[in-house]
């Protein structure tokens, strides 16, 4: 961890990756857009990527009613300059710095074809996994688990010349750790050990092998074979057995994935909400992080109500109040209709007022948890979503901003 | 006028009225809760399992937590697997994917030196934690034989299970469990056990499916395609659709526009304090605007299956603030919104 925290606007000018990370609901997706948009308009060749589903990120980046072809970057900008407001633009209308936007959703269960076309040799192999049982079977689970394939993929695109800052949208989990395993999880199923016993076993069509068994390995398989049933054992030492000469290199890809995470231009930004649940998970992802020694920039909370200067104090309330009386009047309220919206009005305000101190006190936490290492900047709670380009601007420029305050 | 507000004088909840939509969903033998992180799923199931047991039932709670967060709010530190009773009639379990682990070896190897064996056996271990999918597999399996052993002719422990489900993606990744093992396992034990899971999770009165969202855009949309999806691949119909979080109707577009107009006739040194009455009636009056849309939307595609509950306005939710919802869950009827 560096000793000083480096401001939003330093993270997205110096990073190669950017991943953001947090429980779901959290305004992931719309902060990822947003910040892949600023570090466009300040130049840099940027892809976002989101898992899944596409809609949440092309309705934040403006793009209604179209499709996110998956695992191909669409080009967002300067396709569509015209969307952005002028000052974003240089003289001759062109984008300032000559940045560039695409986005791209990353489709888990072509993805996991892909990878494995990668990874296996030969054809021949190719054609055993993809017909086997148990990788059919598995093979849509595989899918609804897309962080088994999203940092595969990833280590993969930031080879790709077009780009140089990769903003990555997790995916939302039970656990938003759980990311961080993923690249080696593959490697830890098809490992050395597993791989040995099922090579004992015979495959298809095959006589048994198991008397050369040694009697460690022997009793594991008889485990193994009345938790699942021996006649699918054959089956499953087919589908490891193509996988035994491609272990160094899955293992090397997990190694490498590791590498990339750690590495000094990959930062991580935790993204939270007020409310019990986001905080927990925040302070839990801040400590895995830690732990597993990622560079954290820093944190963005979404939705904070942000009462304004006299509702948020109960003193300059009645003040407050009787500021409003002559206006309402002379927008022409009648005198009992004021007066009754005023009652009402006074105690929303309680009620708001209450909710902005618990906000403020759960970004207090937060300030002090990210200290002097990171940043930590919070966006309002809005009455509408983002909707358009220009509005993901605002948002992305407000967070640089007031990440830069603290 | 304004929504409820939590104070000690709530009513008893077995003198709540239990609507019909309630008393259906109570009779299911299983309940599962799920939806998008941070729409309030774990307090959703709370309220549900608090209702259920205040109106006579005997509950198991389960979550799949690595630590209880249901624990603290009856004042204990924690809960483990074993169900614990946390107040009359409810008693809460907490579950992880190695506690999954252990009593499906438990169950299918029988002899402790053996399960003992295969746990320590890195592995063994290894490939069960691996192996796609295995978490919402093992959950499966353990709460089927969990609900076996209810005993649905009363003489059981328990009368109804609230699960409190992860994301939903581990719910879609449950459902279709069944078909997975159907596919890799022909014969023997699991083949049996994927006939066995199918029935609970398609039986009518088995486990019925509550998906719980908030009156917002992306958590309505994914909401109704999770429901359709499940519908289609596994013909499974949700048994409700929980609308947590609807801001109560606290202000109307047409105050917005009374506070506009005197924003507009404000003079300069009483304008800041209308723009700020006006910030608070925007955002309520757009909360609730948009909250009533959703809960249109959600109500054609499900006609009297929706329950709406009601954002109280605080981050933290005790027991008192759980049982005011579970209160409003009982009240709830078809077109409350």
């Amino acid at each position: 961890m560096s000793a000083a925290a480096a401001a939003l606007p330093d993270v997205l000018r110096d990073s190669r990756l950017l991943i953001l990370a947090g429980s779901g609901g959290v305004g992931k997706t719309t902060s990822s857009a947003a910040l892949a948009l600023q570090a466009a308009l300040a130049g840099r060749r940027v892809l976002v990527l989101t898992i899944d589903p596409a809609r949440r990120l092309l309705q934040a980046l403006g793009l209604h009613g179209q499709d996110l072809p998956s695992n191909t970057p669409l080009e967002v900008l300067p396709l569509r300059r015209a969307h952005l407001p002028a000052d974003a633009l240089d003289s001759s209308g062109e984008l300032r710095n000559r940045g560039t936007l695409h986005a791209m959703m990353l489709d888990a269960e072509s993805g996991a074809i892909d990878m494995v076309e990668r990874l296996l040799p030969t054809a021949a192999l190719r054609d055993q996994v993809m017909n086997n049982r148990i990788y059919r079977a598995f093979l849509p689970a595989l899918s609804a688990s897309p962080d088994y394939m999203a940092l595969e993929l990833i280590s993969f695109l930031m080879s790709d010349p077009r780009f140089d800052l990769l903003v990555l949208d997790t995916p939302p989990m039970h656990n938003a750790v759980d990311f961080l395993h993923a690249g080696g999880t593959l490697a830890a199923f098809i490992n050395e050990r597993v791989l040995k016993w099922f090579s004992k076993v015979p495959l298809p069509g095959q006589k048994s092998r198991f008397s050369i068994l040694g009697a460690g390995t022997s009793m594991a398989m008889s485990v193994l074979g009345r938790l699942l049933g021996n006649e699918t054992l054959p089956d499953i030492a087919e589908f490891f057995a193509s996988f035994q000469e491609v272990l160094p290199r899955l293992r090397e890809r997990a190694n490498e994935t590791d590498r990339m995470l750690r590495s000094r231009d990959t930062h991580f930004v935790i993204v939270t909400a007020p409310g019990e649940t986001s905080l927990r998970e925040a302070r839990h992802l801040h400590r895995e992080l830690r732990e597993q020694t990622m560079h954290i920039a820093g944190f963005i909370i979404n939705r904070v109500i942000q009462v304004p200067r006299m509702l948020a104090d109960p003193r300059q309330l009645v003040d407050a109040t009787a500021r409003l009386r002559q206006p309402l009047l002379d927008g022409g309220l009648g005198l009992a209709e004021s007066a009754a919206l005023t009652e009402r009005l006074v105690q929303a305000a309680a009620r708001l007022r209450h909710l902005g101190e618990a906000d403020q006190a759960h970004v207090a936490s937060l300030r002090r948890l990210a200290g002097t290492d990171a940043f930590c900047t919070v966006a309002a709670q809005r009455e509408d979503d983002i909707h358009t380009l220009a509005e993901l601007r605002d948002l992305g420029a407000r967070l640089l901003d007031a990440s830069v305050a603290t | 006028m304004l929504g409820p507000m939590v104070t000690p004088s709530n009513p008893p909840l077995h003198d709540a009225p239990c609507s019909p939509l309630a008393a259906d969903l109570l009779r299911h033998s299983v309940l599962l809760v799920t939806g998008k992180g941070g729409v309030g799923k774990s307090t959703v199931a709370v309220s549900m399992a608090r209702l259920a047991a205040q109106r006579g039932q005997r509950v198991l709670l389960v979550e799949l937590e690595s630590v209880s967060r249901v624990a603290p709010l009856f004042g204990l530190p924690r809960v483990g697997p074993t169900p614990t009773e946390v107040d009359r009639r409810l008693w809460v379990s907490c579950l992880d994917s190695v506690d999954s682990l252990r009593f499906f070896f438990t169950q299918q190897l029988k002899v402790a030196t053996l399960v003992n064996l295969a746990l320590r056996n890195r592995a063994v271990e290894g490939f069960f934690k691996a192996v796609p999918a295995v978490k919402p597999m093992l959950f499966l399996y353990h709460l089927w034989r969990i609900e076996q052993d209810m005993g649905r002719y009363g003489e059981g422990r328990f009368d109804l299970i609230v699960c409190d489900l992860p994301t939903s993606g581990f719910t879609i990744g449950m459902y279709a469990i069944p078909d997975t093992l159907a596919h890799v396992f022909r014969v023997g034990s699991m083949a049996t056990y994927a006939v066995g899971m199918r029935e609970l999770l398609t039986q009518p009165g088995r486990a019925g499916l509550v998906l719980v969202t908030l009156p917002e855009e992306m958590p309505v949309t994914e909401t109704l395609e999770l429901r359709a999806d499940l519908l289609r691949r596994h013909g499974i119909e949700t048994a409700a659709i929980v609308v947590n979080g609807v801001y109560p109707h606290v202000m109307r577009p047409e105050d917005v526009a009374h506070l506009q107009a005197a924003a507009r006739a404000a003079p300069d040194a009483t304008r800041e304090a209308v723009d700020e009455w006006l910030w608070a009636a925007r955002l309520l009056a757009g909360r609730r605007e948009r909250a009533v849309a959703y809960l249109k939307q959600l109500q054609h595609a499900m006609a009297g299956r929706v329950v709406e509950l009601p954002f109280l306005f605080r981050r933290d939710l005790p027991l008192d603030a759980v049982d005011l919802l579970a209160h409003r869950f009982g009240a709830t009827h078809e077109g409350a919104a």
